[in-house]
């Protein structure tokens, strides 16, 4: 089968597609193309099979409850890699450096002095309303001044192959294990075709993670304690959580393992309490100390604030990131860029609308068949209307809503996200993707493993690439030409 | 290592040997139930006093009914002892714990879970081709000991592992051997004909064993013997204390806990109370005495060991 044959009928729309150009193949997806158009095509269906068996079989898998039975499932993985050039993904890593730079600065200055409010760079009402500006943690200081230790910062694609910022995402980002996950497939599927490209390796993450946390220890031991803290087994990321315990090496605890005496924090261990340095956390900030946070939390560990406001105890990411990734506080970044690092953005934004101005209220009401709506505190693709193709009712619903709590809504224009070829029922066809890199940031620097996981919506013509919303993910390369 | 991973390990093993040793009785009864003996048809009032619990009414509706005494000892959920509970438990303790089990114990731990889950399995429990499916269940507590036996680290991990085992497998052996007794009155003087014990060895996995080893015809003391002295056999009460003294001496040492005095004492008294005793001794205070003994400072033992190692909550 050749390449012309497994591209039939791969239409285009307007929006930008990866592989093709108006009449020709891109050149980085040159090589690819030439290789498995020597595939058969019952080939490619067998190396599909073989890949949902991989993911199954290790237990990558997720689980769908209904009728009080669990069903165990996988996140839809499409076999054909995406490509980045190196040159794009230089201009990728600088602008995503650049940005958490400034992001990490203001966490600092928003918990300290303010002094970005006090310029009226940022409005101060617009902070103090953000539901996840955290007072608790005013005054804290962390290790190095680093907040952002671990990131997952979404960029796509728009109509002219411009990369943009969509979100980020400064939490407790998840998706990582997948990208790992997705190479080592991948390595499985078409193990010749990864050398013969030249793509860049991802699997030192765990290992880079691994350092950072290890540098944040507040005691000055040769061997600290870093602990990854886990929700528990009922999470849909737990698989992540025991995947990057193994990787590192590190134990994965759970908020009853731990327990804080005199400021300090220990775990629970067959030989008595052991002290914990580092804890990278992957359980919310309101759930992390009932004592300070939410009573009825008995995820969290009793007694956990204090230690961190003493500096006993390193956690990652930093209490409070939550104003920072706020999708309002969100356009406001260029502004931060210039601000603390006197430099130009080098990834826009998306143009963003904040709906409490009444004059982009009304600009984008009128214009709403080509805008898409979202609630700053939610994620995951809920709360969000996409006005192209959202019924005259649903979007009368959502105004209403819009002017009860202006604030809690922002606007952007709808972006056509930029395609690429996937392999559905026995053929090519072009399916819309996002990006989204691993930066991980510690005392010697900002560190991104080449390449991320791309998200695919799976269904045609869809443009929400959210794992609940019937998206898949790929295997993504960064190729030195 | 973390309490609550070193509690998930011992539990783990706990509820699958449980699960094996409810098997393996299952399979004797069901088996030996097919045939009218010289003591008529044996009912299945032993496995569900052993296994479930129930009151005497409850019992008394059951015990002529096969198909039901299976599916309350295998699938009812209500009853708290059943197998298909015992091995959820183990496979909630071996999830929580995913990063210390090997990816092989894991896949078995799995597998039991979602063969005891099957509908499959139950209708077939349910139909005259009940016993392959009991054979297979236990075909497959087997092989998770062998897989644990050959892929698990000879850490802590497979000390903790270890003490839940034997500990189980010791009160297994104490809770049957002290209901073939109790029907004869204790009376090790008499003998009753190997018929009447072929349910308590096959039980035990020991019928052979038994053949082999014990030539005269003093089947009430030889089999009693047996189960409680023989070092050679797997399921004699002191050959588990054997095991239990190794691996209990293993996580001492390792840990050192506080409470490690009191905690060796009491397991020594617990194991010369066997190691030291002959018939003369327990004719003193009477068979019936003395495995109530066993049974309690065994039990006893069993929650020091958790207050020492595990108390993380």
């Amino acid at each position: 089968m050749t390449a012309e044959e497994l591209l039939m009928g791969y239409a285009r729309s307007h929006s930008w597609d990866e592989m093709m150009a108006i009449d020709s193949i891109r050149v980085p997806y040159q090589n690819l193309l030439q290789s498995i158009g020597q595939l058969s095509v019952e080939n490619l269906r067998q190396k599909d099979v073989l890949a949902g068996e991989l993911f199954m079989s290790q237990g990558i898998t997720f689980t769908v409850y209904s009728d009080n039975a669990g069903i165990e499932r996988i996140f839809p993985f499409d076999i054909l890699p995406r490509i980045i050039t190196g040159s794009e993904w230089e201009q990728i890593e600088s602008g995503i450096k650049q940005r958490l730079r400034a992001l990490n600065l203001f966490l600092k200055d928003v918990y300290h002095e303010q002094q970005i409010i006090k310029d009226n760079i940022i409005p101060a009402w617009l902070i103090a309303s953000c539901p996840h500006f955290t007072r608790e943690v005013f005054g804290i200081d962390v290790p190095y001044d680093i907040y952002v230790h671990i990131s997952g910062i979404d960029l796509i694609r728009g109509e002219d192959g411009k990369f943009f910022i969509l979100e980020d995402n400064l939490r407790t980002p998840s998706g990582v294990s997948y990208m790992l996950e997705n190479r080592e497939v991948t390595k499985r599927l078409f193990s010749d075709l990864l050398s013969a490209n030249n793509v860049r390796m991802v699997n030192n993450y765990p290992l880079l993670l691994h350092s950072i946390l290890l540098s944040l220890s507040p005691r000055p031991v040769s061997n600290p304690t870093a602990v990854i803290l886990t929700p528990g087994i009922f999470n849909s990321a737990y698989y992540e959580h025991t995947f990057l315990a193994r990787q590192m090496g590190v134990p994965l605890v759970e908020g009853r393992d731990l327990v804080v005496s005199n400021h300090k924090v220990f775990m629970k261990t067959t030989h008595g309490l052991e002290q914990v340095d580092v804890i990278y956390r992957r359980i919310d900030d309101e759930f992390l100390d009932p004592l300070v946070f939410r009573p009825d939390s008995i995820l969290g560990v009793p007694g956990l604030m204090g230690a961190y406001r003493k500096g006993a105890v390193a956690i990652v990411n930093a209490v409070g990131n939550g104003v920072a990734d706020d999708k309002a506080i969100y356009a406001y970044v260029p502004d931060m860029i210039r601000y603390y690092l006197n430099e130009e953005p080098i990834l826009p934004n998306v143009p963003t609308y904040l709906m409490n101005d009444p004059g982009s209220r009304e600009y984008v009401f009128n214009n709403i068949s080509n805008m898409v709506l979202k609630r700053t505190n939610q994620s995951g693709g809920y709360g969000m209307l996409m006005g192209n193709n959202a019924s005259e009712e649903e979007i009368n619903k959502f105004k209403t809503e819009v002017e009860k709590n202006p604030r809690d809504f922002i606007a952007q224009p709808i972006i056509q996200l930029s395609t690429v070829p996937c392999f559905i029922d026995g053929k090519f066809k072009p399916r819309h993707v996002d990006l989204r890199p691993y930066a991980l940031c510690g005392p010697a620097g900002i560190e991104i493993v080449p390449g991320g996981l791309t998200r695919v919506a799976l269904r045609e013509g869809s443009l929400v690439v959210n794992s609940s919303q019937g998206g898949g993910s790929k295997d993504t390369w960064v190729v030195d030409l | 290592m973390l309490s609550r991973i070193a509690d998930s390990m011992y539990w783990l093993n706990r509820y699958v040997e449980r699960s094996e040793g409810l098997l393996r009785m299952l399979h004797t009864s069901y088996v030996l139930s097919l045939d009218k003996g010289p003591y008529g048809f044996n009912t299945w009032r032993p496995m569900l006093q052993i296994f479930a619990g129930l009151p005497e009414t409850s019992i008394h509706k059951l015990e002529n009914n096969p198909t039901e005494a299976v599916c309350l000892l295998l699938l009812d959920t209500k009853n708290l002892n059943s197998l298909k509970v015992n091995l959820n438990r183990a496979r909630e303790n071996a999830r929580g714990m995913q990063d210390h089990i090997t990816k092989e114990v894991w896949e078995q731990v799995n597998h039991l879970y979602h063969l005891v889950n099957n509908p499959k399995t139950e209708q077939q429990l349910k139909s005259n081709d009940a016993l392959a499916a009991i054979e297979l269940l236990l075909k497959n507590c087997l092989l998770y000991t062998g897989i644990t036996d050959s892929t698990m680290p000879r850490g802590m991990s497979w000390s903790f592992m270890s003490l839940g085992k034997y500990i189980e497998r010791c009160l297994v052996t104490i809770d049957m051997a002290d209901r073939h007794y109790q029907t004869i009155g204790y009376d090790l003087s008499q003998s009753k004909d190997i018929l009447y014990w072929r349910s308590l060895l096959f039980s035990l996995s020991g019928y052979e064993f038994h053949l082999k080893n014990y030539r005269s015809t003093d089947y009430n003391y030889n089999v009693a013997h047996q189960v409680i002295f023989n070092p050679l056999f797997p399921h004699s009460i002191m050959y588990s204390l054997t095991r239990l003294k190794k691996y209990l001496d293993d996580a001492v040492r390792e840990n050192n806990p506080a409470e490690k005095y009191s905690l060796l004492k009491q397991f020594g008294r617990l194991y010369s109370n066997v190691e030291f005793a002959d018939f003369d001794w327990i004719k003193r205070s009477g068979l019936p005495d003395y495995l109530k003994e066993t049974r309690s400072n065994l039990l006893q033992f069993s929650r020091a060991l958790s207050q020492s190692f595990f108390s993380y909550s």
